[in-house]
């Protein structure tokens, strides 16, 4: 019965051939490690976040007046309304959470090299986008912590030469965060996730042209990839179940965890909490902010902390594939990094006193000096490890393939 | 999907995996079941579901319409002659006695919402007349002719004292 | 293993430096019925003076067990469907304290410390040198030591006053999350049904994995 359903929709619309393409027989790398699980838990943790927004937007008010009532009712009211709004505030977290590893598995493979440069800028369009999403839906549940991080952060847009005021100004709608700063940022963060959506499709046919890549590094023959249905369908949802058990532990048990204690205070404009701190996932970016004494110094450190991941392509000049993998100085600098966002994370949730300022400085030229300093050491790494003598399988590589095309020079013919 | 790449070896019941996607498949429609019940309505609207009506203030033949659950409700002070006139009989086509649906004769209380398409009948002397379709009630809220199939509803009403009733509560 | 260790210190700094003022008192929230229609009683004869409860309805006292006619003497001639109000009005509060004392329905999750902050604040009110009243957790506080702890040094009435903090204490834990008890029942069963079904997919995952070397 459902084969002769099948049927006649596939003399209409290629939907058999489509899935068997795209999931049940496309070919996938089978050594792949439980670290290219969190695509598919990202893309999990979107659905629910989609699925929770539209019901408790059924009963949520973007009015400033009604906000933080709304919320209450929800919580105590609706049914099942604070499990609809615990499993969104602690998805929030748990996307960033997903998505950090995701690109934390990206960077230590390396795997942004070509032919997947689109693949990773991509990815940091989406994070460009669930960064807005979730600064945006902060501030709808209008807390005090909600109110003063977008006051602070929309104060930040006064840097723009000449016309910052009028910037701030058209952000917000009004002279402070207010009523119309509340409503707007309503319509975009319901508006955001299908934008991400879209982006995600993008994402995905990029992958599936350059295929995924693989802990070795190295281009698997075909004999070495595996239909994605049953192996990866049923791994991919046993790690569901195992992330499904840790997200379910905070919802039902700590779900406060993640919900500031000043936010279950209604905002008010005319008393500032004694530390004003955004997210946890916005920390190591809060402290670059910090770092700089100069506003628009900061504000442009810190955009650029979070756009400068996309000069890795060009930024990492080996020739050398599997990143971490075979190369024991990128190794060191990824776990170098790792550190030192864990360290900015620290330094974005203190107040700015004592010992943190020096530590914050410190931790910001890392930061940025793990970037600039990439293509000198991924060159020199690369001519030390040629004349320590490669592996066997990356020899077996370099002799089939010339070295990586350099950009010709002046003067030079292509 | 189908399952036959799952059962590889076609000889061997899957038990296992069918197994699995039962346990998983009663899971995904449990999790639905929230975003469902959250629809319906919420504690604080089913906590106004009764309405308290001050009878002292509604003279004898004279209508007060209030709301409950967001529908109109006729609070009806009869006269003694429309009392006598609803007594012994039956209505029309959805035949009824008055003791039933008016437990103090003097008051009835009914639905405000013509049982035809919803619309809300005007008071007159013998009853209600429909505007919409027609409709004749008569003193006890009981069709008589038209369109309408069943009597004005009967919401459970319980007298707190002599001139005080709650609507919504038996 | 690195990762790990670093974060591990790095949370353990956070938490360490949170602590920086007088060290809070724990305290064991209660959930049975009789400490919190203990708590209840306090709270709505004494705190209702001046605090309200907003985001509470008699109702919800009244379906959370509590005697019919305890609530029907709280609440006077109010509804069951009326929140929770103070009986001192906007301007006499501000014109006795200099601000509207806050709603009490979120306090417990409100203060850094929560449960244990509030039995603290409760019970932290002492006599200054000079005679005047002070509170160890909220100095600037304009709140009247309404539980009369401060100077109580005889153990069996301190003892008493602490079991009434905790009562309130808990009453407080109650109203900032009324739905807590069903949250966490619900949470054990979602749990356990979960580790059921990764276990199966964890063996199904094997028996399909093991499939692959053999073909």
């Amino acid at each position: 019965m459902v084969s002769r359903v099948l049927g006649w929709i596939d003399q209409r619309f290629p939907l058999t051939p489509f899935i068997k393409h795209e999931l049940t027989d496309y070919p996938t790398p089978r050594n792949l490690s439980y670290w290219w699980n969190f695509g598919f838990l990202a893309g999990f943790v979107l659905v629910l976040q989609i699925a929770t927004g539209i019901f408790l937007a059924m009963y949520y008010k973007p009015d400033v007046n009604l906000a933080f009532d709304s919320v209450q009712h929800i919580m105590r009211d609706i049914n099942y309304g604070w499990l609809l709004r615990y499993i969104h505030s602690t998805g929030a977290s748990a996307f960033f959470v997903v998505i950090y590893v995701h690109m934390a598995r990206t960077l230590y493979y390396a795997s942004y090299h070509k032919p997947r440069e689109l693949m990773w800028w991509t990815g940091q369009v989406l994070m460009l986008l669930i960064m807005a999403t979730a600064f945006m839906g902060y501030l709808l549940p209008w807390g005090q912590m909600s109110y003063w991080g977008a006051q602070v952060i929309t104060n930040l847009f006064g840097v723009t030469p000449f016309i910052g005021d009028k910037v701030v100004l058209w952000l917000r709608g009004d002279f402070a965060v207010g009523d119309a700063t509340l409503t707007r940022f309503f319509a975009l963060h319901y508006l955001f996730p299908f934008l991400i959506c879209a982006v995600v499709v993008i994402h995905l046919v990029a992958l599936h042209t350059v295929k995924s890549s693989n802990p070795s590094g190295i281009s698997l023959a075909d004999k070495d990839n595996i239909p994605f249905h049953p192996y990866f369908t049923i791994k991919d949802f046993f790690g569901l179940g195992l992330y499904l058990i840790i997200f379910c532990t905070f919802v039902f048990f700590v779900p406060g965890t993640f919900i500031e204690a000043a936010n279950n205070i209604p905002a008010n404009p005319l008393v500032t909490p004694p530390h004003i701190a955004p997210e946890w996932y916005f920390l190591p970016f809060y402290a670059i902010l910090r770092a700089i004494p100069d506003m628009l110094g900061g504000v442009v450190a810190m955009a650029l902390s979070v756009l400068i991941f996309a000069i890795l392509p060009f930024a990492d000049r080996t020739s050398i594939p599997g990143g971490a993998h075979y190369r024991p100085v990128y190794r060191a600098m990824f776990y170098l990094f790792i550190v030192d966002v864990l360290v900015l994370g620290y330094v974005g949730s203190q107040p700015p006193t004592g010992f943190v300022v020096p530590l914050g400085q410190v931790s910001t030229f890392i930061y940025f000096a793990t970037f600039f300093l990439l293509p000198f050491i991924s060159k020199w790494e690369e001519r030390w490890m040629r004349a320590r003598g490669l592996p066997p399988e990356l020899m077996a590589l370099f002799e089939k393939r010339p070295p990586r095309a350099k950009w010709p020079r002046k003067g030079e013919a292509k | 999907m189908t399952d036959s790449n799952v059962l590889d070896n076609a000889d061997r019941r899957d038990f296992l995996g069918k197994a699995t996607a039962a346990v998983g498949a009663a899971g995904v429609a449990a999790a639905c079941w929230p975003f469902i019940s959250s629809m319906n309505p919420s504690t604080d609207t089913l906590e106004k579901a009764t309405t308290e009506v001050d009878l002292s203030t509604i003279p004898e033949g004279q209508m007060q319409t209030v709301a409950w659950g967001g529908k109109p409700v006729f609070v009806v002070h009869r006269t003694p002659a429309q009392i006598a006139a609803m007594k012994d009989s039956q209505g029309g086509h959805d035949p009824q006695v008055d003791a039933e649906r008016a437990k103090d004769p003097q008051w009835l209380v009914v639905v405000g919402v013509c049982t035809h398409m919803g619309c809300i009948p005007s008071k007159n002397e013998d009853g209600w007349l429909c505007p919409c379709h027609g409709s004749v009630y008569d003193n006890s809220g009981r069709i008589l002719h038209g369109p309408a199939p069943k009597n004005l509803a009967v919401p459970p009403v319980k007298f707190v004292s002599a001139e005080k009733i709650i609507i919504g509560e038996a | 293993m690195k990762r790990w260790c670093v974060f591990a210190l790095c949370w353990l700094a956070c938490n360490a430096w949170a602590e920086t003022e007088t060290a809070l008192n724990k305290v064991e929230v209660a959930t049975d019925l009789p400490t919190l229609e203990r708590g209840a009683e306090t709270v709505m004869t004494v705190c209702v003076g001046c605090h309200s409860l907003k985001y509470i309805r008699f109702h919800e006292l009244a379906k959370l067990g509590m005697a019919k006619d305890k609530v029907d003497t709280w609440r006077g001639s109010n509804t069951m469907g009326t929140a929770i109000s103070s009986q001192m009005p906007a301007d006499a509060a501000l014109a006795s304290f200099g601000k509207a004392p806050p709603d009490l329905s979120l306090m417990a999750k409100a203060r850094v410390g929560e449960a244990d902050y509030l039995y603290s604040y409760l019970l932290g009110y002492y006599t200054t040198p000079e005679g005047a009243t002070g509170n160890h957790y909220f100095p600037a506080t304009k709140m009247p030591d309404v539980l009369a702890v401060a100077g109580v040094t005889d153990p069996a009435q301190r003892a008493q006053l602490e079991q009434k903090a905790r009562e309130v204490t808990s009453f407080l834990a109650w109203a900032a999350d009324p739905r807590a008890q069903e949250r966490q029942t619900l949470g054990y069963y979602v749990i356990g049904y979960l580790l059921i079904l990764t276990t199966m997919l964890y063996f199904l995952k094997r028996r399909i994995w093991a499939k692959l070397d053999k073909a």
